[in-house]
């Protein structure tokens, strides 16, 4: 080997700043984020898992295990393969929960933080041969290469140089999110470990061999020596590697790629498929690069696991292998790094030293992760150190493999087992863990020989590799610990209730409580004497952004998400025990309030979200429930329902519309915290005796309704929620029709009293005009005789007012058998003018005649003069001082068109409908009779004419237009308009 | 969500029987690249379960 230590430590930098510009690349969005966020950036980051065990261990254990070496691989495939039911359901629970590790799922589960800080303890144990195996086999290839100083000095500047990178790294990614450019960074160097491991491949099978079809036939000639010498693995410690392999997705850098920086289930399910192919590619070379070398005959000069440096003198493929080796264990260090120290600070540092508002709180986790990053890859090489040399890779990585999967029993216990606890996985845990320990961990740290104790039955394990033993009697005996300890100790109700959560057929029934802000922007204070006033405003804004509430927000409801939303947010920055007693201890719920009852509301949108993954009869009950849902959200009547502790939990379309009120905005609330009228209107329904109010006046808008509501008590059992739920139903339209049966029947009795009126008036009316016509004949003074005329006047205008109020309470009765008479549209109005004159009022509104002298309608004057008085006193009343009111006429084709517009206030659009109705009415009370329009509408139906308002005008911002149409005179037999 | 009880039931019966499978493959009648056919034909077969599961929830 040729290679100088200055270009070896050249090439190692190189590969390090390649790495880290890739990362500086993704960050400042110099790669599009459709690349770097594509399902197949995330699969290639998985690769990660083929460290440099792929590269050297599996040409160890190929070369004395034949296909036995493929058990690395299948493992992990096979994992991936069951993605769908293990996977995913793991995934769900660590995205909802913001669980970073498996330390954080293990104390979320089991409601402890010293069952995290005991997970944490045992992956440090187990990643340290794995750490170990990465800086043994980066100290041999370099000093392979080089052949200068000591594998262990190499190794030693190579992790010196990767702690500054790693370092470095961790200043510069985000310390509480997911992250691009480390998915990046590990896509990178799979890619790059991937195509040097198929160039060795094809080197090996086309340069050493011709082709597939030599390599068979060495195989079967002078190949076979090498064959006969391989130790077919037995079937039982197959399985147990697989086993073992599957595990490792308990390793905390696996665990952290797989859980914690997948973005969704899509990209999971993606990855189902392709790491499998990933590792069918990285498996390939390296029974072609084995038999290669076995072919060239270097195997016996050089060691088995570093076997491709020898393939050639070229110096490119030996750079060729040592990159394969660089980019396996860089990233498997980086990222062991990582998770690793994210699990010493959530369980170790935090429990140990609580965060008491710090200065910086961010700053201090981030140099307080920097430093344990570096102590975890100068760990590596310690543990390197005190090993030795002398263990083979086969060892080392076995021996992290076994320890890891001690979380197995756990782990599945968490999915599938609610009845698992606290004590019973520990104490399996444990009884694993020593079993482990002195059988395999402790060792590699000393040529005692290894403990192992076989259980009496076991007795067949006698004679059976160490690894095997230890493998079989630790997972036994945890997981039966675990299951005897669980069944006879009890479980407390908080572990329980995690359990379920947890659990892959997870029931999930949080419970309502109050808190004791009563508002978004109150959890700030509270928390900043946990977290300082900087960052515990920035994670309730953050927390309020990531929900779209309103910092003002009070429903109980939006409190109690929020409060949910910061625990798991706090849990990603500092594990799931401290956020817990952090939100527990600074947030809690009130003492005083009603007690728990189930949060109905947050069940049903939960239920929401996860429907396209209920199958079966779940899914036909959900069905269902989403039919009586929106049988209800959909009733034509408003509906509304309260949970015992007077939150409400349902708001119907129907009363949305009513209210005017959005259901989304005010579900969750507290009734008393209601818009008017609805908090008191709903607060009197609960509180009557009886189960009815009938009509009750409501102010909504600019309209009074008459609602009717009606009440149901919801009796809760132990199993079933209580409340109440009330029916709104809109009376108005009919309390309008009573109202207008009682004016019909006013009408008709004004009607008879009219009729009676004329008939008592009548008589001395026409008594008083025969006397004033006498005096007239008789009297010769001026003066007596304009009198007497005057009299006369005044008394036809009281007959014809007598005879119009017959005529209204005949239905217009009076003008049948009368001929019409042309009529000056302009002289009646200024007649009308004139009488409105005379009345002393109005003075102040300035009227407009517009009306050309030649405008004539086919009519009856006197009533048409009527009309006009109407209009105009009506546009007088509504008028201000120095108003305008204008009345205009236009010829059309078959009539003439009036108008009387006043710059008035106008008419409600309540009114407006009911306008021409008897009784309706814009005045004060006493002011108005609310006959005026009425007797205009009726006399220009007499008329065959038509009325028709505007309020405001078209063009303009106030006032009124009342249009009137007149046809000409009609003769026999043709139609009126 | 039945495919994938049926891919349960196909891994938990492919861990139990692959020693045999490995034991055949050890033998030199066998061609040497037999145990990546198979693995690839496996992720074919998850590649199709993958797509239908997409195709299920359009």
């Amino acid at each position: 080997m040729n290679a100088s230590l200055v270009g070896m430590l050249g090439a190692g930098a190189g590969f390090l700043l390649l790495l880290w510009l890739c990362a500086q690349a993704v960050e400042r969005g110099w790669i599009p984020t459709r690349i770097t966020r594509h399902p197949l950036i995330y699969a290639l980051a998985l690769g990660v898992y083929a460290s440099a065990w792929a590269i050297h261990g599996s040409l160890e254990l190929a070369a004395t295990s034949g296909y036995g070496y493929l058990t690395y691989y299948l493992g992990m495939a096979g994992a991936f393969l069951l993605a769908p039911v293990l996977l995913v359901p793991i995934q769900r629970m660590v995205r909802t929960h913001q669980l970073a590790s498996l330390a954080d799922l293990f104390a979320f589960r089991y409601r402890s933080r010293w069952v995290g800080t005991l997970i944490t303890l045992v992956s440090l144990l187990a990643v340290l041969p794995l750490l170990a195996l990465q800086v043994q086999t980066m100290g041999n290839a370099i000093y392979l290469m080089t052949g200068v100083a000591s594998p262990a000095t190499l190794a030693l500047f190579f992790c010196v140089l990767l702690a500054l990178f790693d370092m470095s790294f961790v200043g510069r990614r985000r310390i509480d999110g997911q992250h691009d450019s480390l998915l990046a960074v590990m896509a990178l160097s799979s890619l790059i470990k991937l195509l040097a491991m198929l160039g060795l491949g094809a080197f090996a099978l086309f340069a050493v061999f011709e082709g597939p079809a030599d390599v068979q036939a060495w195989l079967e000639g002078p190949g076979q020596a090498f064959q006969d010498s391989v130790t077919q693995t037995d079937p039982a410690h197959w399985r147990s590697l697989l086993l073992l392999f599957f595990a490792g997705l308990l390793m905390p850098h696996i665990f952290h790629l797989v859980f914690t920086e997948t973005r969704s289930r899509h990209t999971l399910l993606q990855a189902s498929w392709a790491l499998p192919l990933f590792l069918l590619l990285m498996a390939l070379p390296v029974p072609l690069i084995l038999w290669a070398g076995q072919r060239l005959g270097i195997s016996a000069s050089l060691e088995t696991a570093y076997l491709a440096f020898g393939l050639s003198d070229s110096i490119a493929l030996q750079a060729l292998a040592f990159l394969a080796g660089l980019a396996a264990t860089s990233a498997t260090t980086l990222l062991i790094a990582l998770a690793l120290s994210g699990m010493l600070v959530n369980h170790i540092f935090l429990v140990a030293h609580p965060p008491e508002a710090h200065h910086d709180l961010y700053r201090w986790l981030r140099w307080l992760r920097r430093g344990l990053v570096a102590a975890v890859v100068l760990g590596g090489w310690l543990f390197y150190r005190l090993i030795g040399v002398h263990h083979d890779l086969t060892s080392l990585g076995l021996a992290a493999f076994v320890g890891m999967a001690q979380c197995l029993p756990g782990l599945l216990a968490l999915l599938y087992w609610p009845g698992a606890n606290r004590r019973g996985m520990v104490s399996g845990l444990v009884v694993g863990l020593l079993v482990w320990l002195a059988g395999l961990w402790v060792p590699l740290l000393s040529d005692l020989p290894a403990l192992i104790v076989i259980p009496p039955g076991l007795e067949m394990l006698n004679g059976e590799p160490a690894w095997y033993a230890v493998t079989l009697v630790s997972l036994a005996s945890n997981a039966l610990v675990l299951i005897v300890v669980s069944l006879a100790t009890p479980t407390s109700d908080g572990e329980r209730a995690a359990a379920e959560a947890c659990s892959v057929d997870a029931v999930i029934r949080p419970k309502r409580l109050p808190l004791e802000v009563a508002s978004g922007e109150e959890f700030k204070s509270p928390l900043a004497r946990a977290l300082g006033e900087s960052v515990a405003t920035r994670e309730v804004d953050r927390a309020l952004e990531d929900l779209g509430l309103s910092p003002q927000d009070g429903r109980p409801y939006a409190l109690r998400r929020l409060r949910d939303r910061l625990q798991a947010n706090l849990s990603g920055l500092m594990g799931p025990s401290v956020a817990q007693d952090i939100v527990d201890r600074y947030l809690p719920y009130r003492q005083d309030g009603p007690g728990a009852t189930e949060d109905i509301h947050f069940v049903e949108s939960r239920l929401e979200a996860y429907r396209s993954r209920l199958t079966g009869l779940a899914r036909e009950l959900d069905g269902l429930r989403r039919y009586h849902r929106r049988t209800l959200t959909r009733l034509p009547v408003g509906l509304c329902a309260f949970g015992e502790d007077g939150e409400l939990l349902m708001w119907n379309d129907a009363l949305a519309r009513l209210s005017g009120i959005d259901g989304g905005g005010v579900v969750g609330a507290r009734r008393e915290s209601l818009p008017a009228p609805w908090d008191a209107l709903l607060g009197h329904i609960i509180a009557e005796p009886g189960s009815q109010l009938y009509k009750q006046p409501v102010t909504l808008g600019d309209a009074t309704h008459y609602l009717s509501l009606h009440k149901a008590a919801l009796e809760g059992s132990d199993s079933e929620p209580g409340g109440m739920v009330i029916l709104v139903e809109d009376h108005s339209e009919m309390k309008w029709l009573e109202d207008e049966l009682v004016h019909a029947a006013r009408l008709a009795s004004i009607g008879q009293l009219a009729a009676g009126v004329a008939h008592e008036i009548g008589n001395p009316i026409t008594g008083i005009s025969s006397l004033a016509q006498n005096l007239r004949y008789e009297a010769s003074d001026p003066e007596v005789l304009e009198t007497t005329e005057q009299i006369q006047q005044l008394t036809d205008r009281v007959s014809r007012i007598v005879s119009s109020l017959v005529g209204f309470a005949h239905g217009g009765r009076h003008l049948a058998g009368r001929e019409l008479a042309p009529v000056a549209i302009a002289e009646v109005v200024d007649e009308a003018i004139h009488l409105i004159h005379l009345a002393r009022s109005g003075d102040d509104v300035h009227f407009d005649n517009r009306c050309p002298a030649t405008a004539y309608v086919e009519g009856d004057g006197q009533r048409l003069l009527q009309v006009m008085v109407n209009l105009l006193g009506n546009a007088r009343d509504a008028s201000g001082p120095g108003d305008r009111v204008i009345i205009e006429a236009t010829p059309e084709a078959s009539g003439l068109r009036i108008s009387v517009t006043d710059e008035g206030a106008g008419i409600d659009t309540s009114v407006r409908d009911h306008l021409f109705e008897p009784f309706t009415t814009t005045k004060p009370p006493g002011e108005g009779t609310g006959l005026g329009l009425p007797l205009v509408y009726s006399i220009v139906a007499e008329h065959h004419g038509s009325l028709d308002v505007d309020s405001p005008p078209p063009g303009a911002e106030r006032g009124t237009r009342i249009g009137l149409w007149l046809p000409h005179h009609q003769k026999e037999g043709e139609t009126p308009r | 969500m039945y495919a994938y009880r049926l891919m349960l039931f196909l891994v938990f019966i492919g861990y139990l029987l692959s020693p045999l499978m490995m034991n055949g493959w050890a033998s030199p009648d066998v061609a040497w690249y037999r145990p990546f056919v198979i693995w690839g034909v496996l992720i074919a077969l998850t590649l199709w379960l993958e797509q239908k599961r997409k195709l299920d929830e359009r």
